[in-house]
């Protein structure tokens, strides 16, 4: 078993679990909603790129011919139109799931029921309209390998884990030094005292849903890199994401960041090991993350106590 | 005498009212071992009509045992497909019933349920199969394996927040189905165990009486989930959980170990669970993983939340919406999935508890139109607080209070000086109709406080005036000392302090 590439696999897989992990963490932090439809932005993000990507092919290549301009053209165009997808899915979902009950009893509940039929709903239509085929979407970071300090690994690999920094790393930093951020964040710490000081809930949530919709837009793209996009591609991302989510405590974002990376390293190794393979993949984790929730029932983030309970 | 007519306001004159006999003496029947009565008689004493009357006031027994029996008659004339969807809805539901017991009496979220009766299955089958063990005992076989896996998943429960816990139970699901699959002599069919034993005899299998048969067996199955939901959810446990549920603390400083109390009811549940499973077998003959799959669990979440949580009616009909839409209209394809998440959305936005909670959300919501309505008219004119009216006993009491109100209103807009001037020239004798109608409004008023002219003893023309206290016995008070030594003008001193008092009123 060759450690490198299990090391380089696992961050690929910790930084895409990472995003869509961070999506749900920060919208039950900031607005106290478990997103279960947060799999079917990603599938329908996939899409977007994909029949956005299929329509602009011959035109790039007219343009650009077979160069690395074309393919930063690409890359660009389906980034752009996957986490608009995405926003815009998350707009939905704020319609949707938020706006209408988040005054009404017993919200969390109910807004993750609507989440979950917004996430069958969209599945359908999805399977509906393209088919069950699975599409495929252009390799925007290229195809080849690259040897870097020894290790090995695959263009798209360090793609991804490059993009994902520059992601999180954005959106972070918008967090801390924007107005809404700010805002975003008050609402985090104390929602009560949030719209105390005139905070509106409503206009908070709106980009809170967006953002983490566009975020799993973007991971939807750069998964899609190495699987291919199909209506159903959204439940795994999903159940990872919620689970990394648990597992590092709902809405602390450093515990979700440290669950991804522990999560994509065990699933790189029990997929390199021989005698487990790929299908023991969610059996481990899933083993290693009831333990882990017995040891610690609220997860590995400490600073939970300041989060939404 | 013509019959008094009365009018028919409100929801009252709809109820069925029956007659009490008043000379047959009244007997109530227990169910036998119990204290219990199996339905909610109630009588009381019509003020009105002055009868004795008597009324169901819990009518759920009724609808319960009109659906349950139409649905009995009904079967044997279904047809062979129809036939099969009512067998799968009333598993489903004995199984809803059940999760509806975890999730909402004992409060537990669990996604294990379809893990639970998967295993219980399972543990039935491979017994079946490759122990020989009689079908009977497979029912005996499947409770236990559902009570050992149900004591394993409770451990944690007790640690674990509701959606921490909600993972880890969908994890389980997870580990069992590839467990399942991966454990080669049990499952050599790709996971699944085949030809179990049944309740069906082999060769009536997907035959009509074997349908007819299987369809018994799902009722009596659902009839005694309904029974276990009766005992576990109305009776001692489900009490204790009722008070832990409305205030935990609460609960504990009174001695209630509702921590105990949801164990238990997990427990129960995840046998009854388990007993489903080998039913479950039995009705297949066969058993695979698709039972632990997502799908599968999410439809069936589908169903308990379009009904609603926490109650057996709701469970009832969210099943039956979503097994008739998935099973019964299978020419719609991918459609249905599309219908049932639909629905489920539309439910969840517009409702606070599912379909068996609407009823309860819409009479809370036309009492709250009937209130607001109330405190409008009242405004206009009311003495009467609509809070008030609601206490008082007598309605007569209140539409007195109202007119006495209207009638000082237009009394006082009669006042004027002239009036006063015309009772003080001639306070006796003929007098205008306003003075007139001003006058016998106060020889109307009460005793209590009305004033009086009082002589005073051993003097001549010496008057003073005096206020009845109303009660017999007590003396009259003094209103003032101030002595009148002409009648006339006493009469027009009380006169006056009357005026005072209405215009005050």
């Amino acid at each position: 078993m060759d450690l490198s590439v299990t090391l380089v696999h696992g961050l690929s897989l910790a930084a895409i679990y990472g995003l869509m992990a961070i999506g749900i963490s920060l919208l039950w932090s900031s607005i106290g909603m478990i997103n279960m439809a947060h799999g079917a932005s990603f599938a329908v993000a996939g899409y977007a790129a994909w029949a956005a990507s299929e329509a602009a092919k011959p035109l790039f290549l007219a343009a650009f011919g077979k160069t690395i301009a074309g393919t930063a053209a690409m890359a660009g165009l389906t980034l752009g139109t996957g986490a608009l997808a995405g926003a815009m899915m998350g707009a939905l979902i704020y319609l949707l799931a938020f706006l209408p009950i988040h005054d009404k009893p017993n919200f969390p509940v109910r807004s993750l029921i609507v989440t979950l039929a917004l996430n069958l709903a969209t599945v359908q239509v999805l399977l509906w309209w393209f088919g069950p085929r699975q599409k495929n979407l252009p390799k925007i970071f290229g195809t080849g390998k690259v040897e870097v300090l020894g290790i090995s690994a695959r263009y798209d690999q360090i793609g991804t884990i490059a993009a994902t920094f520059l992601i999180l790393g954005l959106v972070l930093l918008w967090l801390r030094v924007s107005r809404k951020g700010l805002e975003i964040r008050a609402m985090m710490q104390n929602p009560e005292g949030a719209v105390l000081s005139g905070i509106s809930v409503r206009w908070t949530a709106l980009p809170v849903t967006m953002l983490t919709g566009a975020l799993a837009g973007l991971a939807a793209i750069l998964l899609s890199q190495t699987i291919f996009v199909s209506p159903t591609s959204g439940a795994m991302p999903l159940i990872k994401g919620l689970t990394i989510a648990l597992l590092g405590g709902l809405g602390s974002v450093p515990g979700a960041v440290l669950g991804a990376i522990i999560i994509g390293f065990l699933e790189a190794v029990i997929g390199a090991i021989p005698f487990l393979g790929q299908r023991y993949v969610l059996f481990g984790t899933f083993l290693f993350i009831i333990v882990v929730l017995i040891l610690r029932p609220r997860g590995l983030g400490g600073l939970l106590d300041e989060a939404r309970k | 005498m013509t019959e008094k007519r009365f009018y028919r306001i409100g929801s009252r004159p709809a109820e069925i009212m029956l007659p009490v006999r008043g000379d047959v003496p009244l007997a109530r029947r227990r169910l036998p071992f119990t204290r219990r009565h199996l339905l909610k008689w109630r009588s009381r004493l019509n003020p009105k009509t002055l009868r004795q009357e008597r009324w169901l006031a819990d009518k759920k027994p009724l609808w319960w045992t009109i659906a349950l029996v139409l649905l009995a008659v009904s079967a044997p004339f279904l047809s062979n497909s129809a036939l099969t969807v009512a067998s799968i809805f009333c598993i489903f539901t004995a199984i809803n019933l059940l999760w509806t017991l975890i999730i909402g009496t004992a409060g537990i979220f669990s996604l294990a349920t379809l893990a639970v009766v998967g295993i219980g299955a399972y543990a039935s089958a491979a017994l079946n199969v490759y122990l020989g063990l009689p079908w009977p005992l497979m029912f005996l076989a499947g409770g236990v394996a559902g009570l050992i896996v149900g004591g394993f998943l409770a451990l944690p429960s007790t640690r674990l927040d509701g959606l921490y816990y909600a993972l880890l139970t969908m994890g389980f699901a997870e580990i069992c189905r590839v467990f399942v699959q991966q454990l080669k002599p049990l499952t050599p069919m790709n996971g699944s165990i085949n030809n179990v034993g049944s309740f069906i005899p082999r060769d009536w299998f997907l035959q009509r009486p074997g349908l007819l048969l299987g369809f018994a067996g799902a009722f009596v199955l659902m009839l005694l989930a309904l029974l276990t939901f009766r005992i576990v959810n109305s009776e001692r446990l489900g009490m204790l959980l009722q008070t832990a549920r409305e205030d935990e603390a609460f609960a504990e400083a009174v001695g209630i170990d509702y921590r105990r109390a949801r164990l238990h009811v997990f427990l129960i549940s995840s046998a009854g669970l388990g007993v489903i499973g080998a039913f479950y077998a039995q009705f297949y003959g066969s058993i695979s993983p698709a039972v632990f799959s997502l799908d599968q669990l999410m439809l069936l979440f589908a169903m308990i939340v379009i009904g609603g949580l926490g109650r057996a009616e709701g469970a009832a009909i969210g099943t039956a919406i979503v097994v008739l839409i998935d099973k019964g209209l299978l020419d719609l394809g991918p459609l249905r999935i599309l219908l049932v998440a639909a629905i489920m959305l539309a439910v969840t936005l517009l409702t606070h508890n599912g379909l068996a909670g609407a009823r309860n959300q819409f009479r809370g919501w036309r009492q709250r139109r009937q209130s607001e309505a109330r405190a409008r008219r009242s405004e206009k004119g009311g003495e009467v607080m609509p809070e008030e009216a609601i206490e008082i006993e007598d309605k007569q009491a209140i539409y007195y209070r109202r007119f006495q109100k209207r009638l000082r209103d237009r009394l006082k807009a009669l006042i004027t000086p002239e009036l006063i001037e015309e009772h003080r020239k001639r306070p006796l004798g003929q007098h205008s109709d306003a003075l007139s109608r001003v006058l016998n409004h106060f020889r109307r008023g009460e005793v209590a406080d009305k004033y009086a002219i009082l002589r005073q003893s051993g003097q001549f023309h010496a008057y003073k005036i005096v206020a009845f206290s109303g009660v017999r016995g007590a003396p009259p008070r003094l209103v003032d000392d101030r002595v009148y030594t002409d009648i006339n003008e006493a009469y027009h001193a009380v006169f006056l302090l009357r005026v005072n008092d209405l215009m005050e009123s």
